[in-house]
């Protein structure tokens, strides 16, 4: 898995590539917790996002509570593997996800 | 003599002839009794005649001068006279001689002439007074002593055979006595006998030529006789015979006046009787045999289908190296209640079946083929043995007006991980193989038979198989397979006959068990239908299965999705079902590796297997028992604030699997998840 960023005042764009799954988690989730404070606008671009796990639905899970209240969050350019996961656990109904 | 012997063995003349000897015996006996009778008669009138002319002889002669006759040598005037007397007394009473003899007394043995008158033509010459002879024989002797004591009035003696040239005569001899009374001299009258002799010849001729005549024309009657009510009657009744026996067809009557007897116009009656009914007979026996004929091959037509209802190419599933399946059924009629079936449900679930239906032959036929099908349908429309059974079972009650029943066993092999689920409806026990060991009895609780109770619940049953381990089914023709002292062949038997067999294929055991009941059975008739069928269960096939072994931690993860994706890619998975599985796998293993053991470090062992198009995989682990799938769902509808960060992952996995099942075996957490791909 690769995290790449783009901070541009206040709203990050997070590309997610590879496979998202119990082993990279971590990665991500700390990646969130050290880059979260002061963004009120958060982008997923998971367009190289081949895979995603629980423990990865787990990270965009607390993501989303993070930034409820403090602005929006949204994914982008999601595969359709990976969009039918979203919709099969719900998650298309409480994320804002662009395909 | 063909001819004479074709001749003895004819009717007329046996006969005839016997006719001809008996008349000709009895003729010739009443001729001799005639004859004797007559002969005898003639001959006391002829020698009474004779004496009489011998009495009259002696009144010619002067008793008191024999001895002076001898003395003077017949010279004197009174010999003469008497000489000439007897002379022609001789000759006209048509004697051959008279003669008057002196015997000597002392030993009878000589006499002296005194008279001796011979015949004109009788071939004598005349013996002169005082001529001495011995006396001819003892027959004279005899008579001449008992004449000269007084004993007998007269003698008579019978000549006609030693007669030197003389003819056949009788010689009559009377006393000559003088005037005292005493016997002087003996005077001996000869008469031939061929008067005699003339008087029998016409009487025997006559006789002969009546009985000749009387034995043709009995002969001649009764052969007319016997050929118009013997021989002709007969010979109609053999030509009806053989013409009946040859054309087997009604033929003109014969009737009872064949013959005026009895005991021959009762055979031709009874003849015509017989064939009427021999007719009646053949036109039944005609109509039975087509019809038994025609139930033959209905049977053996109906025998064919039934024994192609059921599969009968070995091996049926040549591409499929998991099982290995032979069976074989035999029936003891034509037709038969047993039956067995096994295919496969889906790619990765194969059903097996055997089933007994109470009774034999053609009712047994025709319930079993109706129950086979619903089994096979049923089974094939999904659900687990205790469903189909209780649903073939409310359809069997529905129409079951014959009261049959039928003894079911069924399983369904999950053939990617050996799990065997079945239900047994009043069926024997089947004997199961594992971990190379002995074959034993599997004995689980039945459930009653199919068709005898509406309603009745059958139970699921559960058992995992082994890679070699081997399951045999069999109906109740084995067990009560009887000999001809009526000894049952029974369980033990057939599980030493099974175990004789272990190492051996289906085929090979089924061939063991068949030959130690045929040894059993001996000569005895096959009773019972006999049908057995196994299934040796190879385990997944290894070109399409793949296990790996890992240590139990998150940090084994990449190791395990590589060995899936591996297997997956190597079998062109949709990239769809891949990542279904990878995520499932992620899953469950994520869950073992943080959950099983808490305590101490562990491995986990993790199989995929691909049979058609079915994937499964099989992880286990002997970490504490713990059944993820008990875990509630997660509401997937709640908002945000209200979602739980975890739980999804098996949530997850239940979604993109088509089964999953857990189950905790010998110390073992197994959880297998199943998908089409």
């Amino acid at each position: 898995m690769k995290i790449d960023h783009i901070v541009k005042s206040g709203s990050m764009t997070v590309t997610v590539s590879g496979r998202l799954d119990t082993t990279t988690s971590p990665e991500l989730e700390s990646f969130l917790d050290n880059n979260l404070s002061g963004i009120t606008d958060l982008t997923f671009d998971l367009a190289d996002l081949a895979y995603v796990s629980s423990a990865g639905l787990r990270v965009f899970l607390r993501a989303k509570k993070a930034m409820t209240g403090k602005g929006g969050m949204k994914l982008t350019n999601v595969q359709s593997g990976v969009l039918d996961i979203f919709e099969v656990t719900g998650f298309t109904d409480i994320l804002d996800i662009e395909s | 003599m063909k001819a004479v012997k074709k001749l003895r063995s004819n009717l007329v003349f046996i006969i005839v002839s016997s006719i001809v000897v008996v008349l000709l015996l009895f003729s010739t006996i009443v001729s001799l009794i005639g004859f004797f009778i007559f002969s005898d008669t003639i001959k006391s009138v002829y020698a009474n005649t004779t004496y009489h002319m011998a009495l009259t002889a002696t009144t010619l002669v002067n008793g008191n001068n024999i001895d002076t006759y001898l003395a003077s040598g017949g010279t004197s005037v009174d010999y003469k006279q008497s000489e000439n007397y007897l002379d022609k007394y001789c000759d006209r009473m048509g004697l051959t001689l008279i003669y008057i003899i002196k015997v000597d007394t002392s030993d009878y043995g000589s006499f002296t002439s005194v008279f001796n008158s011979v015949a004109k033509d009788a071939p004598y010459t005349k013996w002169e007074i005082g001529y001495q002879r011995d006396t001819t024989n003892q027959e004279y002797a005899d008579t001449y002593k008992a004449l000269y004591s007084g004993e007998i009035e007269y003698g008579t003696i019978y000549r006609t055979n030693n007669l030197n040239g003389a003819p056949p005569h009788i010689t009559t001899l009377v006393p000559v006595k003088n005037s005292d009374g005493k016997v002087v001299s003996l005077l001996c009258v000869q008469r031939p006998m061929q008067e005699l002799i003339d008087s029998i010849q016409p009487y025997l001729t006559n006789v002969i030529v009546i009985a000749v005549v009387l034995i043709v024309l009995l002969s001649v009657l009764s052969m007319i006789y016997i050929k118009r009510q013997v021989v002709k009657p007969l010979r109609r009744i053999t030509a009806e015979a053989q013409r009946f026996a040859s054309e087997n067809k009604s033929g003109e009557k014969m009737g009872a006046d064949i013959s005026r007897i009895y005991e021959i116009s009762g055979l031709a009656d009874a003849i015509d009787k017989m064939e009427e009914d021999m007719l009646v007979y053949i036109d039944d026996l005609t109509t039975a045999t087509t019809e038994k004929e025609r139930i033959g091959t209905e049977l053996a037509l109906a025998g064919k289908i039934q024994e192609n209802s059921v599969p009968n190419t070995f091996p049926p599933f040549p591409e499929r190296k998991e099982i290995d399946i032979f069976a074989s059924m035999s029936t003891a009629k034509e037709v038969g209640g047993d039956f067995y079936d096994y295919f496969f449900v889906d790619d990765d679930h194969l059903a097996i079946l055997i089933a007994d239906v109470s009774g034999k032959g053609i009712p047994a036929a025709l319930f079993m083929m109706v129950t086979n099908i619903l089994i096979n349908d049923m089974t094939r429309m999904g659900g687990t043995p205790s469903q189909i059974l209780e649903f073939v079972n409310e359809r069997i009650c529905e129409h079951n007006k014959a009261e049959m029943f039928v003894t079911v066993w069924l399983g369904i092999l999950e053939i990617s991980t050996g799990k065997l689920t079945y239900a047994n409806a009043g069926h024997e026990c089947p004997a199961l193989m594992t971990d190379d060991g002995e074959f034993k009895l599997i004995k689980s609780k039945h459930g009653f038979v199919i068709g005898g109770l509406e309603g009745t619940k059958y139970k699921d049953q559960e058992m995992t198989l082994k890679p070699g381990d081997k399951l045999f089914l069999y109906t109740d023709g084995v067990p009560e397979a009887t000999d001809s002292d009526e000894n049952m062949y029974g369980l033990d038997r057939m599980i030493d006959a099974l175990n004789s067999a272990r190492v051996k294929d289906p085929e090979g055991i089924i061939s063991a068990v068949r030959d130690s009941v045929d040894d059993f059975v001996g000569d005895a008739d096959q009773f019972d239908d006999l049908t057995v069928l196994c299934v040796n269960y190879n385990g997944p096939d290894p070109d399409n299965s793949r296990t790996l072994v890992t240590d139990a931690e998150v940090d084994s993860l990449p190791e395990v999705m590589s060995f899936i994706d591996g297997f997956l890619e190597s079998v062109d998975c949709s990239m769809k079902a891949q990542m279904a599985f990878d995520l499932s796998v992620e899953e469950l293993f994520v869950n073992i590796a943080h959950y099983a053991y808490p305590d101490s470090d562990g491995q986990a062992e993790i199989s995929i297997c691909k049979n058609g198009d079915v994937v499964s995989v099989t992880l286990k682990d002997r970490g504490i028992p713990y059944d993820p799938l008990k875990k509630p769902d997660p509401d997937i509808t709640l908002s945000v604030k209200d979602r739980q960060i975890g739980g999804l992952g098996i949530f997850l996995v239940k979604k993109n699997m088509d089964s999953v099942e857990y189950k905790y075996e010998d110390g073992h957490n197994i959880l297998t998840i199943i998908k089409r791909i």
